[in-house]
């Protein structure tokens, strides 16, 4: 069995503002519940060991649908008040460009929190290839020498080729060669590169962002095609997480008489691979999902994966 | 990087490569990064690719090779080095190489092709393929951005060929196919100089773009890596079908050209292998085009197989040979007699080569010097 929390915000919209604080209060009660422990410390540091921490984001979108801002900043929040110091946490993606373009100020300097792409001088892939089936890539030196562990933050969006882009998808940016591995709707290629050593290892948590879901026209930003789900989904398990977020983006595909990912010819067939491969669980029936709703005073309640 | 630090560059005798950027960079540039003043570029181009066109629904699709690449917005194709934003395909590498150098024209290797003179060579990242044994995987098998690449317009380059007496462009290292846009403009501003272009590539590309080509570019190299589909599809990531394509197409156009066939242990090198490639040859593009053997060193994901031995490269030479094949040489083995032309009348040496350097010349014009016989080629 593996557990997924899902948080959603109850309230209407994100306060103007207030976002950091609402993120932080999702996060709070995500980890407890993940965690089973009461002390928001307590429940991260379950995950999370003591040095320095990566936060991958996902940029792709740009400012339209891209891992937000806030999110990094009330994580960064909470890895602080655990302990962290603020230039060990990493802000990251595959370039310094694509962070920028979604809104993220550069910062590589030993003062306040790092952000950065691989891309950086100094930084670049690992020496040698990491191998898993036929995939073969260098690594970003960010998870192979500088971070002692990894908190994914993907965007819940639909894929063009993957079906799915969320946690396993995100991975993609870890690499030098992601454009090699996008044939047969991204299997097993996805499994695979998640299935590398320093990915594998360094990754401890997924938190992907679903506050606005792309279930079609991904993984740009496409804005017929997003809805409000305002959510959270937080595993320590990537396959069972990009799971329940394979679900959401059906959901919404029903609801707007999408076809499913299945018969779009794009299903997201990697997941079955990553569970072969022992990185998770795929089948639903082997996730433990708790579902709970939280509004502006910070107050949780039990609640569905979807509205009536 | 100005025109001026460029030939410094060259004159250093340093391949100004590029290869991924962070701390590595006093190695790539061999130790002589303080030489000349370098200014790599900070952007990425934005100019409008050729072959593609938009789809229905949203997200083009790539026509300049066979792969024909969906890509829908914000993506890539497999090459790396091509964009789609909003539905406009970009290429990445327009006016930006990561790697150059002056080479001889042999180390193309081009055999028939003004022998003894020198080609400005240069190369983008990317690649159309993945080749288990890639000898330039650190720049085919990178995206731009993790190259150190060069403001270099299409127009700055023929100087620089006059000013080192190199009378030749050479599109090589990664595959020029994905930088298509950037070897186009560059081979037309070549011409206006005088100055020709050869192209070093796979032959991995679509019909169209190739026959435009054909006006600007002086001789193609294509690696026909394998005459075997089994081997494209696990050992290249292509196929081979399209390559036979190009080559009947190359050869039909009357640009020259020459054949590498890289001898790889156990994957490629049986005998059933050189005899079937050799008749393929034969039989659709003549017996006087040249085939080169090359020899195959441990690189990238083949590291575990060892070099070619020599026995069969020669097994190759002297099964091709009696198919009939006409010229065929040996590479990667300095000094074999194999590197050499001989005349096919008298079996006297034409060009004797040892490595890139040419020793003897017994050509005139193209004509053998001892019994007039007609030698293919531009000489």
């Amino acid at each position: 069995m593996s557990k997924v929390v899902v948080i959603r915000f109850s309230s209407p919209i994100l306060a103007k503002g207030q976002e950091k604080e609402q993120y932080k209060l999702m996060l709070q009660l995500g980890l407890r519940s993940l965690s089973g422990e009461d002390d928001i410390k307590k429940s991260l540091r379950k995950y999370i060991p003591a040095g320095v921490v990566g936060m991958k984001t996902n940029c792709l979108a740009r400012k339209f649908n891209s891992t937000p801002i806030y999110l990094c900043d009330a994580l960064g929040a909470i890895l602080i008040e655990m302990g962290t110091e603020e230039n060990d946490i990493i802000i990251w993606e595959r370039t310094g460009r694509e962070l920028e373009m979604a809104g993220y100020k550069l910062n590589a300097s030993s003062f306040g929190k790092r952000c950065f792409g691989t891309d950086t001088n100094g930084v670049g892939y690992s020496g040698d290839f990491y191998n898993s089936g036929d995939v073969n890539s260098l690594v970003t030196r960010i998870l192979t020498e500088v971070v002692d562990s990894n908190i994914n933050l993907p965007v819940l969006k639909d894929h063009s080729i993957a079906g799915l882009s969320a946690a396993l998808k995100n991975l993609y940016g870890a690499i030098n060669n992601p454009n090699k591995w996008h044939g047969n709707n991204c299997d097993p290629f996805a499994a695979h590169i998640a299935n590398f050593d320093p990915i594998k290892n360094k990754n401890k948590l997924t938190i992907i962002d679903a506050m606005r879901v792309q279930y079609n026209g991904g993984p740009g930003y496409d804005s017929r095609y997003v809805a409000d789900y305002k959510g959270l989904i937080i595993s320590d398990d990537p396959v069972a997480a990009d799971r329940i977020g394979l679900e959401i983006v059906e959901h919404y595909r029903k609801l707007n008489n999408l076809p499913t990912l299945e018969k779009a010819v794009r299903p997201a067939k990697y997941l079955k691979s990553a569970e072969k491969l022992g990185l998770g669980v795929e089948d639903i029936t082997k996730i433990e999902l708790t579902v709970s709703a939280i509004d502006l005073n910070g107050i949780a309640k039990s609640t569905k994966l979807f509205d009536e | 990087m100005n025109r001026r630090s460029v030939i410094r560059c060259l004159g250093c005798g340093a391949l100004a490569t590029a290869a991924f950027q962070s701390d590595i960079l006093p190695e790539i540039l061999g130790g002589i990064q303080n030489a000349f003043a370098f200014d790599y570029a900070k952007n990425l181009s934005s100019v409008e690719a050729r072959y593609y066109k938009k789809l229905e629904g949203g997200g083009i699709e790539c026509g300049l090779c066979p792969r024909h690449c969906r890509v829908t917005d914000l993506e890539r194709g497999y090459c790396g080095v091509r964009e789609n934003r909003n539905d406009t395909y970009h290429t990445l590498i327009y006016g930006l190489p990561c790697s150059m150098n002056i080479d001889p024209i042999e180390k193309k290797p081009l055999f028939h092709f003004y022998p003894g003179t020198t080609a400005f060579s240069l190369a983008t990242a990317g690649c159309n393929v993945n080749c288990k044994f890639c000898q330039n995987w650190d720049i085919s098998q990178s995206r731009p951005e993790q190259t150190n690449n060069i403001d270099l317009p299409p127009q700055a380059i023929p100087p620089i060929c006059l000013e080192n007496k190199a009378p030749t462009i050479a599109y090589t290292y990664s595959e020029p196919v994905i930088f298509y846009e950037y070897m186009y403009d560059i081979a037309v501003q070549g011409k206006k100089k005088g100055i020709r272009s050869v192209m070093i590539t796979g032959g991995y590309i679509e019909k169209e773009p190739l026959k435009e080509l054909f006006p600007i570019i002086d001789a193609i190299k294509v690696d026909l890596k394998s005459i075997r589909e089994d081997y494209y599809k696990n050992i290249v990531n292509g196929e081979l079908k399209p390559v036979l394509d190009s080559l009947v197409m190359i050869k039909n156009s009357g640009v020259w050209l020459e054949i590498v066939y890289l001898v790889v242990p156990t994957l490629n090198d049986s005998e059933t292998e050189f005899h079937d490639l050799a008749k393929w040859i034969k039989s659709n593009l003549g017996n006087e085009v040249p085939l080169h053997f090359s020899r195959f060193h441990p690189q990238y994901l083949l590291k575990n197989l060892p070099p070619t031995p020599q026995k069969t490269l020669e097994t190759a030479y002297e099964i091709c040979r009696a198919e009939g094949l006409k010229y065929v040489y040996l590479g990667n083995l300095p000094g074999h007699p194999a590197e050499s032309t001989y005349c096919p009348q008298c079996g006297k040496i034409l060009i004797e080569r040892r490595g890139y350097k040419i020793y003897q010349y017994n050509l005139n014009g193209n004509l053998c010097r001892y019994c007039n016989q007609t030698i293919p080629g531009l000489f």
